[in-house]
């Protein structure tokens, strides 16, 4: 090889060693199997442009999407002399990547608890007051009754049918595989039937928590009971919503209801402001991984309702809700009160989306409404108008 | 190294053969798969072209098409191989009845071969496509990694089986979850992306062959201004192929072009609120079908 060719392989070597190294200082991980790849592709398909070099580069290289842009920069500022027009992407929509349906599933990872929906809530000002809310410790007496929560929870949620089979006493279902496998030891001779059943295992919760002002008094006890929840259930979704939607379910699995909540406050900045719950409804339902966390779920909404402005896009949302969910209940501390009506605007438009409207505005009324649900959950859907014009 | 299309340019014409219009990325992508035996990962929204791409390479190459479809829930028995424990009771009893020699029950012939299996087995190379792996729990993704090391599976009663060429793999995923990094390692990664319009029309030319020249640009046209909508769920391809059949259909039966493809509109948007807001946005959307 003459000189300077073999110079020229040296440079070129180091440049797209440089541009490894700068692609993992913005950011984009590349294990080595990975830049192995690359390497060995570019040996076997020498690239015959730079749109040839990047695209090998980008397949061999890239294993999430969302790593598209830093990696294209990267790649611009290393090989393209002036930045190209960037082909759209579209990603279906940012998220916390992993299974955020199984709580115990995020546990060890360190995700930053995310607040969706800066921008469309930080322009309006004058209603959003951003502050640490701080919340009173729990006393005897609420712990007391948030372990009755805890413990009447399990029986009182709705269950649905586990799709794989379990080995049963007396099930619907012979185990055919087992008690043939049972009778070649006894030289085919069935000596005992064996079955197997679905078992019921609790469907998916999603509570809704109104952290606006107009709930400032409840919200503490909204939030201990949320904790109850998210400690007696498999599968619960806990967000908290005033201005912007917060999810608060990696905080509430600390163990103390005390520093749960605490931590909460840490991140929940849009407490004790405005409400602004079609929106915040919006960005639950326009992003396809957290709609998907509302699908069979039992959705429970504790709210006043009160809506800042216009309504359309809280009752839209409430409907989009119901079509989606097992059951959507609303819980509301202003129900509590005999005289109470679902006649504010807001209210009456949601009323019929709801399979229950309940008064709950303590921990008291938690645990009278959390017996409520079973009923809820055997009874026909849609069922909350008819029982409030029925009470009226 | 399989043997495979030599050039982008071949892969290319190949594939367009097939009427599959790939861009250069996704040209690479697969090209590199085969000459590095990796599998091939696929992400995209919704009617892409993910699965058609296992579909149309597995025609391109001559392999058989094994198909591993995943949802909640599938495990082992589903995926590998089960005994058949029904033919082999019946087996036993009639051994007995005849007072032969019951002989083996663990054999090859009582083995029920699911598509992993399958791809092994083949004596044939064939290329296997695990569709919409998200849908499956992680934990069959660890088995399948475990599954793409080496492409062997071990039956305890007949020992371990291992393909005699190692499979072309794609995987899909529609991205409901994140697949685990672990797996996605192993792969060589493309997104698909919506096709820019002068491919799309090439797509409709080649899937909808009724459909006129002028009528197929009014119809990227208006599914490209319905894709700048804020929708629920944007349409894709296989969307935009129903959309200009269905169309042509109705066009054949005498109905004008504009008026056809608002008739036939749910075929593209298949959801009633989506369909509502397209409707308030008809002046710009069907501007272009005039």
């Amino acid at each position: 090889m003459p000189a300077a060719d073999a110079a020229h392989t040296a440079r070129a070597a180091d440049h797209l060693d440089g541009f490894l190294r700068s692609l993992g200082d913005s950011g984009v991980r590349v294990p080595v199997p990975k830049r192995a790849d690359f390497l060995q592709a570019l040996a076997l398909f020498p690239p015959t442009g730079i749109d040839g070099l990047y695209w090998t580069a980008r397949v061999t290289l890239l294993t999430r999407i969302e790593d598209l842009e830093p990696f294209d920069t990267a790649f611009d500022s290393w090989f393209r002399n002036e930045p190209r027009a960037r082909m759209e992407v579209s990603l279906p929509a940012p998220d916390e990547p992993g299974e955020a349906l199984v709580p115990g599933a995020g546990r060890g990872g360190e995700l930053p608890p995310e607040s969706l929906g800066e921008g469309s809530g930080l322009d309006a000002s004058g209603i959003e007051v951003v502050s640490r809310k701080t919340f009173p410790a729990a006393g005897a007496e609420a712990r007391d009754l948030l372990r009755e929560i805890r413990a009447a929870l399990p029986r009182a949620l709705p269950t649905s049918e586990a799709r794989r089979l379990r080995r049963s006493r007396r099930g619907p279902r012979l185990d055919l595989p087992q008690v043939c496998r049972e009778a070649n030891r006894t030289a085919g001779e069935v000596v005992r039937l064996s079955w197997r059943d679905r078992p019921r295992r609790p469907r998916p919760v999603l509570l809704l928590v109104d952290v606006s002002g107009s709930m400032k008094q409840h919200s503490t006890d909204l939030l201990r009971f949320a904790h109850a929840v998210v400690a007696a259930a498999p599968r619960v979704e806990v967000f908290t919503f005033g201005t912007q939607l917060t999810r608060v379910t990696e905080q509430l699995l600390d163990p103390d209801v005390d520093r749960a909540l605490d931590s909460i406050a840490d991140i929940v900045l849009d407490a004790d402001a405005g409400t602004r719950i079609g929106t915040a409804l919006d960005e639950l339902l326009g992003n396809a991984r957290r709609r998907s966390l509302v699908r069979g779920a039992l959705v429970v909404v504790l709210s006043d309702g009160l809506e800042r402005g216009d309504c359309e896009a809280m009752i839209r949302g409430a409907h989009r809700l119901g079509l989606l969910g097992h059951r959507l209940v609303w819980w509301s501390p202003l129900a509590c009160n005999p005289g109470y009506r679902p006649v504010t605007h807001g209210m009456h438009g949601v009323l019929s989306s709801l399979d229950a409207l309940a008064g709950v505005r303590d921990l008291d009324s938690a645990l009278a409404a959390v017996r409520l649900l079973p009923a809820t959950a055997a009874g026909p859907r849609r069922g909350a108008a008819r029982a409030w014009t029925a009470a009226a | 190294m399989s043997p495979g299309p030599g050039t982008a340019d071949d892969l290319g014409r190949r594939l367009r053969g097939e009427r599959y219009y790939a861009d250069a990325g996704l040209l690479t992508a697969i090209r590199l798969a085969l000459a590095l035996g990796r599998p091939l990962f696929l992400e995209g929204e919704p009617g892409v072209g993910k699965t058609e791409v296992g579909n149309v390479l597995a025609r391109v190459l001559g392999r058989e098409l094994v198909r591993l479809q995943c949802y909640e829930g599938l495990d082992a028995a589903q995926a590998l191989y089960e005994w058949n424990y029904p033919k082999q009771l019946l087996a036993l009893r009639a051994a007995e009845a005849r007072g032969t020699d019951i002989g083996d029950v663990y054999d090859e012939l009582f083995l029920l071969e699911r598509p992993l299996l399958r791809a092994v087995r083949s004596s044939a190379a064939v290329l296997l496509l695990v569709d919409e792996i998200d849908r499956a729990d992680s934990e069959f993704e660890a088995f399948l990694l475990e599954f793409l090391g080496d492409f062997q599976i071990t039956i305890p009663e007949l020992g371990t089986l291992r393909a005699a060429q190692p499979p072309v793999v794609v995987i899909t995923s529609n991205r409901t979850r994140e697949v685990h990094d672990a797996l996605k390692r192993r792969c060589l990664y493309h997104w698909i992306p919506l096709p820019e319009p002068e491919r799309e029309r090439a797509i409709i030319r080649a899937r909808a062959p009724g459909v006129e020249e002028a009528s197929a640009v009014a119809l990227v046209d208006a599914v490209n201004a319905i894709r700048s909508l804020p929708l629920l769920k944007r349409p894709g391809i296989a969307e935009s192929i129903d959309w200009a059949q269905g169309a042509a259909v109705l066009a054949a039966g005498g109905e004008p072009w504009p008026v056809a493809l608002r008739r036939a509109l749910g075929l593209l948007v298949k959801d009633e609120e989506d369909l509502a807001r397209v409707e308030s946005h008809a002046q710009e959307v069907f501007s272009a079908g005039g």
